[in-house]
């Protein structure tokens, strides 16, 4: 028989369509079980999943925070303002600094006059306590060591009194979630063999149910590839629908957290976008679901499929 | 076409299938293979198909040792080859018309072209009305006809029947083996194995006569 090369890639799509379609009505015909297998793998990919979307999100608050990194400069008593004004336009030539502030003792009096309710209780002292300060805003591509490099040279200046810096907690804070993130990547790992294991149970059972039909498929001379393919595609949708209910649970998740999270974003004064943080769960849980399914599919085809043979 | 040389099959447990065969079948004959049930008959029709595999001797197959096929090869090999059993071995789980398709489908058809020929093969068997019935709903001598149309959707030119009509009343015996005698018109190498002595004297095809998996 000629067939032209047109013909065979249609038939090749052919069969694909065919061995998808009869996995997924094969789904169909339990929809129980098809829909309890679904629920588990979704859940196990949920869990890390809303973790790393979680981490994300902190880190994202974190990160904002560190691009406004300021270093506090006290300036010792007696350096008046046209000193500071000076020792301002110098450090704002070094590359680290985005530029300075200065705070004299008076704007910081003010400051506190207004804000802290002890007014009268200043206005008893006979001259201003409060140095002045120059307040460093750095450029935000500074590394938190660089941060600390650039402060201890601060600190030697002549004209410095102390210096303050809030790098200290930043630096925990991303101890912290590196950590943590190592964590539940390991978690991840785990409960994607976990899915795997699921899903290559799933297609041992799909061999068990459909054993005759393999067997008739090898007598007519079908193929190891011919038979293998529709249980891949039952691997390869269960990856895919766990994967989209997953997002769903990850979805809810952050729809939950969304309005303490917006608060907590407004005291950090960054805006961050959940529907972000839901398309990247989206574009990681996708292929992580395929490529988990079709690694247990294969799996339980190679292990179970060559020992069945026609009688 | 399909030649025997001193083939033998000896099962694990040292129980022959069959022993010593010698055997040589043209292409386009048309054979009957008799004897006891026991006596070897399936063995022989498994061996050409590469259900077993022969424990000595060698099996020529259009002049091709099959005895040491390698396994990736025995799809390509079954394609060459209609099988038909006596209990017609079809899906209950599908339509008449898929279970008939399936040869096609694993050898990669066109959807136009399993179409017209899933038909053509109804019609030969005269079931063409029944395409979207379950095999189930079907009596038992339209079973093995669907079982047949299978056999020769794909134009195989070797043809295996291990006891089509062992359920049959003689009618409808008659009615299969002259199906196969229909076929073997259009060339294809058909053997049979039946023990239904009446019948097959009628036909006056050659006969090979197994005893206790020897030749006679």
């Amino acid at each position: 028989m000629r067939v032209t090369l047109s013909a065979r890639i249609s038939a090749w799509i052919d069969q694909h369509q065919r061995s998808a379609y009869s996995s997924y009505m094969e789904m169909r015909r339990r929809p129980l079980a098809a829909m309890m297998t679904l629920l588990v793998i979704g859940i196990t990919l949920a869990l890390p999943a809303s973790l790393l979307s979680l981490l994300k999100i902190s880190q994202t608050l974190t990160g904002d925070h560190q691009q406004n990194a300021s270093i506090s400069l006290f300036l010792k008593n007696g350096i008046v303002d046209q000193k500071a004004l000076r020792v301002a336009a110098d450090l704002e030539q070094q590359p680290q600094i985005d530029h300075v502030e200065l705070l004299t003792s008076a704007d910081a009096m003010e400051e506190f006059r207004s804000h802290s309710g002890f007014g009268d209780a200043l206005d008893a002292l006979d001259d201003n306590p409060l140095p002045n300060v120059l307040l460093i805003h750095l450029t935000p591509d500074n590394s938190s060591i660089d941060i600390r490099k650039l402060a201890a040279e601060l600190k030697e200046e002549s004209v410095t009194d102390s210096i303050e810096y809030d790098q200290g907690w930043i630096e925990r804070m991303q101890a912290i979630t590196q950590a943590i993130r190592r964590a539940v990547q390991a978690l991840g790992f785990g409960l994607g063999l976990a899915v795997m294991l699921i899903i290559g149970n799933t297609i041992r059972l799909e061999i068990m149910n459909r054993r005759e039909e393999i067997e008739v498929t090898r007598l007519v001379g079908g193929s190891d590839d011919f038979i293998r393919r529709p249980f891949l595609y039952i691997g390869l949708i269960y990856g895919l629908f766990g994967a989209l209910i997953a997002w769903l649970l990850v979805s809810i998740l952050l729809m939950l957290v969304s309005g303490p999270l917006g608060r907590l974003a407004e005291l950090y004064d960054t805006a961050i976008s959940l529907s972000a943080f839901s398309l990247h769960a989206l574009l990681l849980l996708i292929p992580i679901g395929i490529s988990f399914g079709l690694a247990g599919a294969w799996l339980a085809v190679n292990r179970h499929l060559s020992s069945i043979n026609p009688e | 076409m399909i030649h025997f040389e001193n083939v033998s099959k000896r099962f694990p447990g040292g129980h022959y299938g069959v022993s010593n065969i010698t055997l040589n079948i043209e292409s386009g004959a048309l054979a009957f293979i008799t004897g006891h049930s026991g006596a070897g008959k399936s063995t022989l029709l498994r061996l050409i198909a590469l259900l077993e595999r022969p424990t000595r001797g060698q099996l020529l197959i259009d002049g091709r040792n099959i005895g040491r096929l390698p396994e990736k090869e025995i799809p390509a090999h079954r394609r060459k080859i209609g099988l038909i059993f006596q209990d017609h071995r079809l899906l209950n789980d599908r339509s008449v018309f898929d279970n008939v398709a399936l040869p096609l489908h694993v050898r990669g058809f066109p959807v136009r072209e399993v179409g017209k020929r899933v038909r053509a093969s109804l019609d030969k068997v005269g079931l063409l009305k029944k395409e979207k019935v379950l095999p189930i709903t079907l009596s038992s001598g339209e079973q093995q006809r669907v079982g047949i149309a299978r056999a020769i959707v794909s134009r195989p030119p070797i043809l295996l029947a291990d006891e089509p009509t062992g359920n049959l009343d003689p009618e409808l015996s008659r009615e299969i083996m002259d199906l196969f005698l229909a076929f073997n018109q259009l060339g294809i190498t058909t053997l049979i194995a039946s023990h239904d002595l009446d019948l097959i004297k009628k036909l006056g095809r050659p006969v090979i006569n197994l005893q206790q998996g020897e030749l006679t």
